[in-house]
Formats: structure tokens, C-alpha cells, sequence
């Protein structure tokens, strides 16, 4: 089943098409984990069906964004140092 | 002191509060994502009773208690009191209470702990176990920490802080922040585990009893588990935590222990704040790892949404920073009558009543609250004579629109501390804590003759003969009249 995904920027611009991102994002898939974030690289899209997971955008004040995104999953990056992991 | 007979835990407030009518029991499913955060704000928002969901989608077991102290009615019962008390009363029993002998808690057993009948340690430590709810659609974040206390400890002071910091879930071992820097935790983290780059254990608190969440988001310079303890009238009862050393409230709902990260931030917001907006933005805050989660059978999870007024974020910090600052201003022998913050202020104005007895003292007032510890949380101070009612808006507006000279009586603070959550201010400051304050005097000068110079108030009180008012006031039905309609 294809995912969900929220990301939270200050301006669109921040969602480059066509070269691999680093964002943070959070799941919208239903259940125990929704809203909870991953640090990942990824490929956003505004094609919809360029890439099976979609992508919804928030702007800095929790506004919703009308612009829509597919977006790829590469790998999950960890950012916090392994002696707290 | 008589003896006071306040609720000792979240428990028995929920239960006073059922009884007298201040809270409903909502048996029907809640979901968790939105629908309980909807319910709290329009209880704030109308004044309701606050709603105890007993049964949240996903969470079995669990249940959410909202807006647990957003009318003077809740507070009082959380004083013990009659819930039908008065401000002035209510008020009047916090100075009491607050100006008494502490009382120190007492540790006790683990096994006589409820907050230790579920314990998670290891890999089954995970926040999403826990009916963390989305408060406003648009948050960063579920919110684990809206109506909670942050404990912690200076390590060499000694000092235990409770603080009530929110606190956004980032991941299922991951919280983030909004501790402000003047605050006392973000002043222990500044002084000694920041520059060592050493992690700071802390405990956070969920389903207190209200008056030890009364406590943790008091601006006292009482240490909290004292202050709590003389606020109810007896000892808390801690008891020691499972992974570091700090002590916590053995009756609370839900503990989660572990440390905040010297060097390393996640993002947290944007979150529906008390001002009415979402103004900070999302940044990389405080980061909380989480080490272990403790929690009662059948746990209470509170909340507080906070939005425009009034929820207990502005109606509590309203009633404990003017009460704090009356305590202030009396201790420095200033002729205060009485300290007041509307709730509906946001608690940003504090409405000072004092005697004019010399030259500057709106000044002094100022000076003090501003350069004050209460100080970064509000940016206006309005001053008004002893003849005015402060608790009365219509009084105290008359007299800000009438007797505050624009070029005599408001004097603006530059470059002082503020919050990064101010709507007014500039994201620069918002982003530095640069705050800007004012004073708005509304004294009549003492150097204007009292005879020939202060214009004479007319209203009904101050202008007829006590003989001609009482025979008006008897005969007032008599005239026809059947009470005015407001
Ligand atoms: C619902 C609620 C949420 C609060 N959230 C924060 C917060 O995120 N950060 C903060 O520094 N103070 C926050 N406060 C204010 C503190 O709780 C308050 O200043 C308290 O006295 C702790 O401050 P201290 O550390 O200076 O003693 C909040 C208060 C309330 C009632």
C-alpha cells in the first residue's frame, strides 16, 4: 500500500524536483505511529504518479499547502549521534 | 490554618469535579488525531464543563482529561474550596496558602506507587503506546506535554525545578521542546550541562494532581514540590524514578524519564500557543531522549489546548504572575491594592491599583515588574488609583482612556526579555527573546492640586450625598425600574 507523508517548509522552494533531498518527514498512515518524523532522502515529484508514496506540505505556521507531491523514499538518514541511539 | 481539604490527584479532582457539574463524563470513542483537541477548545472557547473521554480510538484502558483548570470554578475546587468562590477569594487563599511554612514531600515506597503499575523499560519504551493526542490540526507534532510538570535538578545547587514546558512528540523515543531561556530549566541547562556537554536527566509528568500542576506553572521562587505541598496543605508523596535519580509524584498518571541532549536538536512546532496564534515557528528545540515510561492502570492523559481565551494556560498564569507580582511589590513596601491580570489579556497586561502617595510609583511599579523574574511573560503594566476596581474592566478602561496622558503617561521599555511567542514582535526578536514593554500610567500627577487640577469623577457613587444614593436605591423598584438588561 502506498504511504503518506507530511513535511513541514518554510517555502516551497525547499522541495526541489529532480535531485535527491534531505527532509524531515512524518508518517500519515493510520494507527499508533501517525505524525511521528523520520530524518530521510528522497525524490519529490508534482507529478503524482511519478513516484507511488504522496507527499502533503504545511507551511511554517501548520497552514496546509494546495501543492501536492509524489515522493520516493531512498533510505532512512539518522542524524542523532549512536551513543544515544 | 484550617484544614484544607484539596484533591491528591488528578483522580479525585476529576471526581469533585463530576459531581459539582464541572466536568462530563464523554463515554463515547474520542479519536485521538483532532476530534478530543476539537472538544477541549470549544470548551475553553464557551466555558464548559471539562470533558473526562473515557474511551479514545486505539487506546484502550486510557482516557483524556481536558482543560482541567480553564474556569475559576475548577481552581477552586482545586483549592478545596467552594467552587462558587470569587476571585478575590480564591486569590486571597493563594497568598495565604503561598505565604505559609513550606511543607517538603516525603519519598515513599515504589510499591505503594501508582504511577509504577505499568512500567516500560528497553526496546518496549515507546511514546506511541501512549494516547498522545494531535491537539490542533496543523501542529507540529502530537503533543505529549500540554498540562504536565518537566522535572529536573541543578546538580550542584540542588534545586528541583518542576516547569511545565511543552513537549511534541518527534519520534517514539524522541520529544522536543519550547524551553525558554530565562526560564529555570533553560537557565540550569545554560549554566552548568550545555558547556560541560553533559546530558541533564529529567522526568516528565503527566495526570498530576492540579495543584501540583499548579505548581509547575507557578512563577514562585519556591521550589515546587514545597509550594505544592503548601498550596494543598500537605506533603506530596514522591517517589524515586526508575532510571536516574530524580524523585516524581507517585499519585500522576503517566511518567517518562530520561535526558535532555546537550548537542543534539530536533525540530519542534509550530503549536497552537496561549496568545491565540501559532507565532514560533518550527525550529530545532531542547530534545528530550526517553529512557523509560511509567504509568497508572487505566491512565489519565491531560490536556490543554490552548488557543484564543481562555484556557487554563491564560486563566492559571493570569491569577499565579499577578498574584507573584502583588507579593513583589508589597515586600518592597509599595501601597499596592491589589494586582490583577485579565485571562483575556492572554496574561500580557498586569493591572496594577495602588495609593498614590508620591511622585514616580507607577514608575517603580513598572521598574519592578518588568526588571522583575515574572517580567518577559507580559509587555504592559497599567497603573490606576486606589478608587478604582481593578477586578472591574469597564472601571479600569475609563480610567486608561481618560487619565493616561499619551505624552506623560506611557513610557516604553526598549531592548528588555521577551518570548519567542510574542505576535507582535519581530521574528528577529522572537528569535533572540528581545521584548519591548510599556507602561501606561493612569495616576493623577501628584503635583496637580487635588482641589483645582484632578477633574472630579462623576458617577453615581462618587458625586451624590450618601443620603440622596440610599434613598434612590430604595426606592428603585418603587421608580419602576426592573434591573437593566446588559
Ligand atoms: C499550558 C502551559 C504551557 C507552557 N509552556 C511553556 C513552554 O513551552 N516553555 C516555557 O518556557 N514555559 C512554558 N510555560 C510557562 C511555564 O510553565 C512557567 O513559566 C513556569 O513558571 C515555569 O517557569 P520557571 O522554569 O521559570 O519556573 C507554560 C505554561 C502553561 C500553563
Amino acid at each position: 500500500m502506498a504511504n503518506k507523508w507530511e513535511v513541514f517548509v518554510m517555502d516551497l522552494g525547499e522541495l526541489a524536483e529532480g535531485k535527491e533531498l534531505e527532509l524531515t518527514i512524518r508518517t500519515l498512515n493510520d494507527g499508533l505511529h501517525k505524525y511521528t518524523y523520520q530524518r530521510a532522502k528522497v525524490e519529490v515529484s508534482s507529478k503524482l504518479d511519478q513516484f507511488p508514496d504522496s507527499l502533503q506540505v504545511r507551511l511554517g505556521r501548520g497552514q496546509l499547502s494546495d501543492r501536492k507531491f509524489s515522493i520516493r523514499v531512498i533510505e532512512r538518514v539518522e542524524r542523532m549521534p549512536a551513543r544515544y541511539l | 490554618m484550617g484544614k484544607i481539604s484539596a484533591p491528591k490527584s488528578n483522580r479525585e479532582f476529576i471526581e469533585a469535579c463530576v459531581k459539582s457539574g464541572d466536568a462530563v463524563r464523554i463515554k463515547q470513542e474520542v479519536d485521538w488525531d483532532n476530534e478530543a483537541g476539537a472538544i477541549v477548545r470549544r470548551v475553553c472557547e464557551l466555558g464548559e464543563a471539562a470533558p473526562f473521554m473515557e474511551n479514545i480510538k486505539d487506546y484502550p484502558g486510557f482516557s483524556y482529561f481536558g482543560a482541567p483548570l480553564s474556569t475559576y470554578r475548577r481552581m477552586a475546587i482545586a483549592l478545596g474550596m467552594d467552587p462558587a468562590s470569587t476571585l478575590p477569594q480564591i486569590g486571597a487563599e493563594y497568598l495565604k496558602r503561598t505565604n505559609s511554612e513550606p511543607i517538603a514531600p516525603v519519598v515513599i515506597d515504589k510499591r505503594d506507587a501508582p504511577c509504577k503499575e505499568n512500567i516500560l523499560l528497553g526496546d518496549d519504551v515507546d511514546l506511541c503506546k501512549l494516547p498522545v493526542p494531535l491537539v490542533h490540526d496543523g501542529d507540529g507534532g502530537r503533543y505529549v506535554g500540554t498540562w504536565h510538570g518537566v522535572i529536573t535538578k541543578h546538580p550542584v545547587r540542588g534545586d528541583v525545578n518542576w516547569g511545565m514546558y511543552r513537549q511534541m512528540m518527534w519520534d517514539g523515543r524522541t520529544m522536543s521542546g519550547a524551553v525558554f531561556p530565562f526560564s529555570d530549566l533553560g537557565k540550569t541547562l545554560t549554566d552548568y550541562y550545555l558547556p560541560r556537554g553533559e546530558g541533564c536527566p529529567f522526568a516528565t509528568a503527566i495526570g498530576l494532581s492540579p495543584l501540583a500542576a499548579m505548581a509547575a506553572c507557578a512563577p514562585s521562587p519556591i521550589p515546587e514540590p514545597e509550594l505544592c505541598g503548601m498550596l494543598s496543605g500537605e506533603a506530596v508523596r514522591l517517589v524515586k524514578c526508575e532510571t536516574n535519580d530524580l524523585e516524581v509524584p507517585a499519585d500522576a498518571e503517566i511518567i517518562i524519564e530520561g535526558v535532555i541532549l546537550p548537542d543534539y536538536k530536533v525540530e519542534e512546532g509550530p503549536f497552537g500557543e496561549y496568545t491565540g496564534y501559532r507565532t514560533s515557528p518550527r525550529d530545532f528545540r531542547v530534545t528530550f531522549r526517553v529512557d523509560a515510561i511509567t504509568y497508572r492502570n487505566n491512565a489519565t492523559m491531560t490536556i490543554s489546548n490552548m488557543g484564543v481565551p481562555q484556557d487554563e494556560g491564560q486563566l492559571l498564569r493570569s491569577f499565579s504572575l499577578g498574584l507573584e507580582l502583588e507579593k513583589l511589590l508589597k515586600s518592597q513596601g509599595i501601597p499596592v491594592t491589589g494586582v490583577y491580570m485579565h485571562p483575556r489579556s492572554t496574561h500580557h497586561m498586569m493591572i496594577v491599583g495602588v495609593k498614590p502617595t508620591y511622585a514616580g510609583i507607577a514608575m517603580q511599579i513598572a521598574q519592578l515588574a518588568f526588571g522583575s523574574k515574572l517580567g518577559p511573560w507580559f509587555h504592559m503594566v497599567m497603573v490606576v488609583d486606589d478608587q478604582t476596581d481593578i477586578f472591574n474592566w469597564d472601571e479600569v478602561y475609563h480610567a486608561f482612556c481618560t487619565r493616561c496622558n499619551p505624552e506623560r503617561g506611557i513610557h516604553v521599555f526598549k531592548n528588555t526579555t521577551g518570548t519567542a511567542l510574542y505576535p507582535h514582535a519581530t521574528p528577529h526578536d522572537r528569535k533572540y527573546s528581545i521584548g519591548s514593554q510599556v507602561l501606561f500610567d493612569c495616576l493623577w500627577p501628584v503635583d496637580w492640586d487635588k482641589t483645582n487640577d484632578v477633574p472630579t469623577l462623576v458617577s453615581f457613587k462618587n458625586v451624590y450625598p450618601k443620603n440622596i444614593q440610599e434613598r434612590v436605591l430604595n426606592s428603585w423598584a418603587d421608580y419602576g425600574f426592573r434591573g437593566a438588561k446588559k
